[in-house]
């Protein structure tokens, strides 16, 4: 039996949620103060996501790079992965802030968007 | 010089001006006018490309240019002018802009004046870092402009000094592009920035943080070569048995912001020291009537959607507004560092917004008028780096009574 | 190998006046400067003050050279265009003691020629308690950097040659010729003028045994936010204080309106030692406030130092004078040794004695049509309808890139377009002043940057702050690829 300590991040306050759990049998969590923080820690201690924001390199654009994100969150393990796939893209502008760059990256069934337009 | 009239004119197009020359229109401006210094709309926010803004507000957690694009676009919609690459070189009492650009120079006569300059970021002297004087030093916010706008990387080995958001942010977005990151320097024995940034900054990229240390100086005849660092005591003086110095080639400075308020001084309005922002009413009117002041040059925020909400009410005011009243002030007591705004001159359901002196836990603010209780509030915790709203009803008999309020915290 | 008629090592103010004089001559000079720019060392880092002689040990040259030098400010300035003020100078006396000391200084300073000295007992300086105090009229103040940039620009337009980032690193009397070895390649020169400040020692020994040592002196200053200059109008020094850990602090008003508190006196091992230190800082705004009560603690926007080159140790006194001669071992090199304070002063009439020095090798033969590049007025100093005429021809002066100083576009230009060719940051700074204001660069650098990238081609790699090694980048977030 294992016992996990996360700092919740869905809100400012940033509660410590103990997570007790067999393998990946959840047996007990605790020390949230909303329901929210059980969500997430259930995904921590078993699926870990993060939303990745990076830059993607524009050609012939008013700005050199046109800022994007995941449009969903990625397993942390892959985040490595998709910055490099990330840094080997290239864009032409003009770039429409939501346009999709990179389509289902590294495999995670998400893409990569652009949240910025770029003339 | 060149001789304008506009009914609103916001100085300053980030965020606090958006919201502001935006929420102007909605009330009834007939004509509004968005002067900023850059080449590009949103201020800071397009630069940051992080997600987090908006949450409040809109429900989505957006990043800084997608928040800056949903308000560019109600700019365009509520036909509202933006000259970019303006500088404003001053204002007065008549409510008269001068602003220079491209064009020349111009002469903006207007019927109300919204303050929106935002801050700018402390400097190794405002905390006098002794040592070289090396290149590699950069202040957070100039690192992030190069790194996500300009697509320039300041350096390789980094050690930043300050745990508030934006230093905590840019020690992920060092590391993303390859840096090797050193360490996050605090003097407070807690980060200054949020917990969820502790996690998705540091924790989850191993980037270790110094707590209760400080920078004793700084190395390097060209560029940086090393900082040395120190534990500190109770009384934050050095323990200089505890120096190490930490090779590196870049110090990125995230010391606190400061509000930028030149503009205000030069029309003589009254500031708060404290706040370092211009003293307002319950409409974010100053000591000038008909000129308002929103946003991070009224006082730092922690999040954009508690800026926004003051913005917008700002920008109705704005409108909306008759001449200023003398009103009650509006005092900081126990344990409370400033509230805003620092007067009250009219009845109504006010927004105070306030700092607390230290972190403390189980607290019950009280607001009082002329020493009776008016309003009680208990937070489970408090601390300096999080600002605190509260709701106060303030009615004529309180105004009536010309007795001042104060804020504190007692418990 | 190019021959010259005069090497000047060191592109200081020292080397930079005598390099202004010269060029009036046909003669073939040469500059060499191991920094990224004029006035990289010293002559940067210091008050700013142009004394008036009181200070100085009668009939030394050190007097000689500071009174002759003060009465040349207001000329030079008017034709040159570096702004000079003569505010004046109190030197204050806060009790009976003092004022003993405020009556010698003012016997020292009519032995030395200088005039006009009046001991008041009421001062106009609301800010500043004292019983009385030693006026002092002919004392000014001057920016060192946008003097020294001056005479050099000047001489540059009148065909004399800087070379920057040029060490020399070696030297051979070949007959009635030098052979100076660089890392830019060698050169010949007649004459050789050593202006090297803290390093003319190491370039005295390229040649023949030093008879002198030099030992540096670090001073450290504070420079408070403009926002503050009300303080005071003229300069404030105390009584040079008997006690050896006691600075003696000077408030100084700057040419651009802020105020400078110090320097400080240490000594120390590597002249190359620029640092600042916390002891120094705070001792220096803790004396400050002995003198001003009412300055503030936290109006600080900046700190620097600068290291006298002096040729006395402490344990000799630490005061030594001028020397300023040819070589007798090694005829045609001319030393200019231990210029420290007044030496910003002093400078123009040293490069007048220098010439003279110059004169007994050659005929010097004037030069007819002597150019001159006058510094204008900064944007914001003009009337508005000068701003406004100037925006109209060029609208480069329309776009404000530094927010604290309303520095334009067209001033960086037009820095970065010297006829130095110096293009670090550090030369934008000192020539138009962007960057000097109390955000440091928080928002004039990204916007100096770009224009260093897109009107002067400078690869991001290549941008420097102030020398070849403070590079500011190490690359881009991401790189262009090739299709």
């Amino acid at each position: 039996m294992v016992e996990k300590e996360i700092t919740c991040i869905v809100c400012p306050i940033g509660c410590k949620i103990f997570v007790r759990m067999d393998g990946t049998n959840i047996k007990k969590i605790d020390g949230y103060k909303c329901k929210r923080g059980i969500g997430y820690a259930r995904s921590e201690v078993l699926d870990p996501r993060r939303v990745l924001t990076s830059s993607v390199l524009v050609s012939n654009g008013e700005w050199p790079l046109v800022s994007v994100k995941t449009s969903k969150p990625i397993p942390k393990n892959k985040i490595f992965d998709v910055l490099k796939i990330i840094r080997n893209t290239k864009v032409k502008a003009p770039v429409k802030i939501g346009q999709v760059i990179i389509k289902n990256v590294a495999e995670t069934k998400i893409d990569i968007i652009a949240t910025k337009s770029v003339k | 010089m060149i001789e304008h009239s506009v009914d609103v004119a916001v100085i300053g197009g980030g965020p606090a001006g958006l919201a502001a020359a935006v929420s102007a229109r909605e009330n009834g401006a007939k004509d509004a006018l968005i002067l900023d210094r850059n080449s590009w709309l949103g201020g800071i926010l397009p630069q940051c490309i992080h997600d987090g803004f908006g949450v409040e507000e809109t429900g989505i957690s957006m990043t800084g240019p997608e928040y800056a694009n949903m308000y560019t676009n109600a700019v365009k919609k509520q036909a509202i002018d933006v000259w970019n690459e303006t500088m404003v070189l001053e204002f007065n009492k008549k409510l008269e802009i001068t602003a220079v650009n491209k064009k020349g120079l111009h002469k903006i006569k207007t019927k109300s004046i919204i303050l929106a300059m935002g801050c700018r970021e402390k400097t190794r002297w405002n905390v006098l870092i002794p040592g070289d004087r090396p290149s590699g030093i950069f202040t957070a916010g100039v690192a992030q402009a190069f790194i996500n706008l300009y697509n320039i990387l300041p350096g390789k080995n980094v050690v930043i000094l300050g745990s508030g958001d934006v230093g905590l942010i840019m020690a992920r977005r060092l590391k993303l592009e390859g840096a090797n990151v050193l360490g996050v320097v605090e003097i407070l024995p807690y980060a200054s920035g949020l917990p969820r940034n502790v996690v998705q900054c540091l924790d989850d990229y191993d980037i270790p943080m110094f707590l209760n240390h400080t920078i004793t100086c700084i190395k390097g005849r060209g560029r940086l070569e090393s900082v040395t660092i120190a534990q500190v005591g109770k009384n934050m003086n050095i323990l200089p048995e505890t120096k190490q110095e930490i090779k590196c080639d870049t110090l990125l400075l995230s010391l606190g912001l400061i509000p930028e308020n030149e503009l205000s001084k030069g029309a003589g309005i009254e500031l708060d020291n404290i706040t370092g922002g211009p003293v307002v009413d319950q409409d974010y009117m100053t000591s000038i009537s008909g000129v308002f002041a929103c946003g991070n040059c009224l006082q730092v925020y922690d999040t954009v959607d508690a800026l926004a909400v003051g913005a917008k009410h700002a920008g109705k005011y704005a409108v909306t507004w008759k001449s200023k009243n003398d009103g009650l002030k509006v005092k900081s007591g126990k344990d409370v560092r400033y509230v805003v705004p620092q007067k009250i001159t009219k009845k109504g359901t006010t927004r105070f917004t306030l700092r607390v002196e230290k972190p403390m836990q189980n607290v019950t603010f009280y607001v009082k008028s002329g020493g009776d209780e008016i309003f009680k509030k208990k937070l489970r915790w408090v601390n300096p780096a999080n600002m605190v709203e509260i709701n106060v009803d303030i009615s004529d008999k309180m105004i009536n009574s010309k007795k001042d309020l104060e804020v504190s915290i007692d418990g | 190998m190019k021959n010259f008629h005069v090497a000047i090592i060191g592109g200081g103010i020292i080397g930079s006046t005598i390099a202004w004089e010269l060029s009036r001559y046909k003669l073939n000079t040469i500059v060499f400067e191991k920094g990224s720019d004029v006035a990289s060392g010293t002559s940067k880092a210091n008050s700013g003050v142009v004394h008036s002689g009181i200070n100085s040990r009668p009939t030394s040259l050190k007097a000689k050279f500071c009174v002759e030098g003060n009465q040349l400010f207001q000329q030079l300035s008017d034709q040159l265009g570096f702004s000079v003020k003569f505010t004046g100078k109190y030197v204050i006396a806060r009790n009976n003691e003092e004022i003993k000391e405020l009556k010698k200084l003012k016997q020292v300073g009519e032995q030395n020629g200088v005039p006009n000295l009046e001991i008041k007992t009421e001062i106009n300086e609301p800010n500043v308690p004292c019983e009385a105090a030693l006026w002092v009229p002919t004392a000014g103040i001057v920016s060192p950097y946008q003097m020294t940039i001056a005479f050099a620009e000047n001489a540059a337009i009148n065909n004399v040659e800087f070379l920057l980032e040029t060490e020399v690193v070696g030297i051979k009397k070949q007959n009635e010729t030098f052979l100076i070895k660089t890392n830019k390649g060698e050169f010949k020169s007649n004459i050789i003028v050593n202006a090297a400040g803290l390093n003319c020692r190491s370039i005295v020994s390229m040649l023949e045994k030093p008879d002198f040592n030099i030992y540096p002196c670090r001073g450290e200053y504070l420079i408070l936010d403009k926002n503050y200059n009300n303080l005071v109008s003229s300069m404030i020094y105390p009584i040079p204080p008997r006690e050896v850990d006691v600075l003696g602090v000077h408030i100084t008003p700057t040419i651009e309106g802020n105020i400078l508190l110090g320097p400080s006196a240490e000594f120390i091992e590597d002249p190359e030692d620029k640092k600042t230190t916390k002891e120094m800082m705070n001792q220096l705004l803790i004396e400050a406030k002995k003198i001003i009560p009412s300055i503030p603690d936290k109006g600080v926007i900046s700190a620097y130092s600068g290291t006298r080159c002096k040729l006395a140790s402490p344990e000799e006194g630490r005061w030594a004078d001028y020397r300023i001669e040819e070589s007798k071992q090694t005829p045609g090199l001319i030393n200019l040794l231990g210029i420290e304070s007044p030496g910003l002063t002093a400078a123009p009439a040293i490069a007048k004695y220098v010439t003279e020095l110059v004169s007994k090798h050659f005929d010097l033969k004037e030069k007819t049509g002597f150019k001159v590049k006058k510094q204008g007025k900064r944007f914001n100093e003009l009337s508005k309808e000068e701003q406004s005429k100037l925006i109209k021809k060029d609208s480069r002066w329309g776009r404000i890139v530094c927010r604290c100083e309303h520095i334009t576009e067209k001033e960086v230009i037009d820095a970065l377009s010297n006829p130095l060719g110096a293009k670090t940051l550090s030369s934008v700074k000192y020539r138009c002043r962007a960057g000097m204001g109390r955000c440091q660069g928080g928002f004039c650098t990204q916007h100096i940057v770009r224009i260093m990238e897109e009107k002067f081609n400078v690869d991001v790699k290549d941008i420097n702050l102030k020398s070849p090694e403070s590079y500011l980048f190490v690359g881009r977030t991401r790189e262009v690829k090739n299709d």
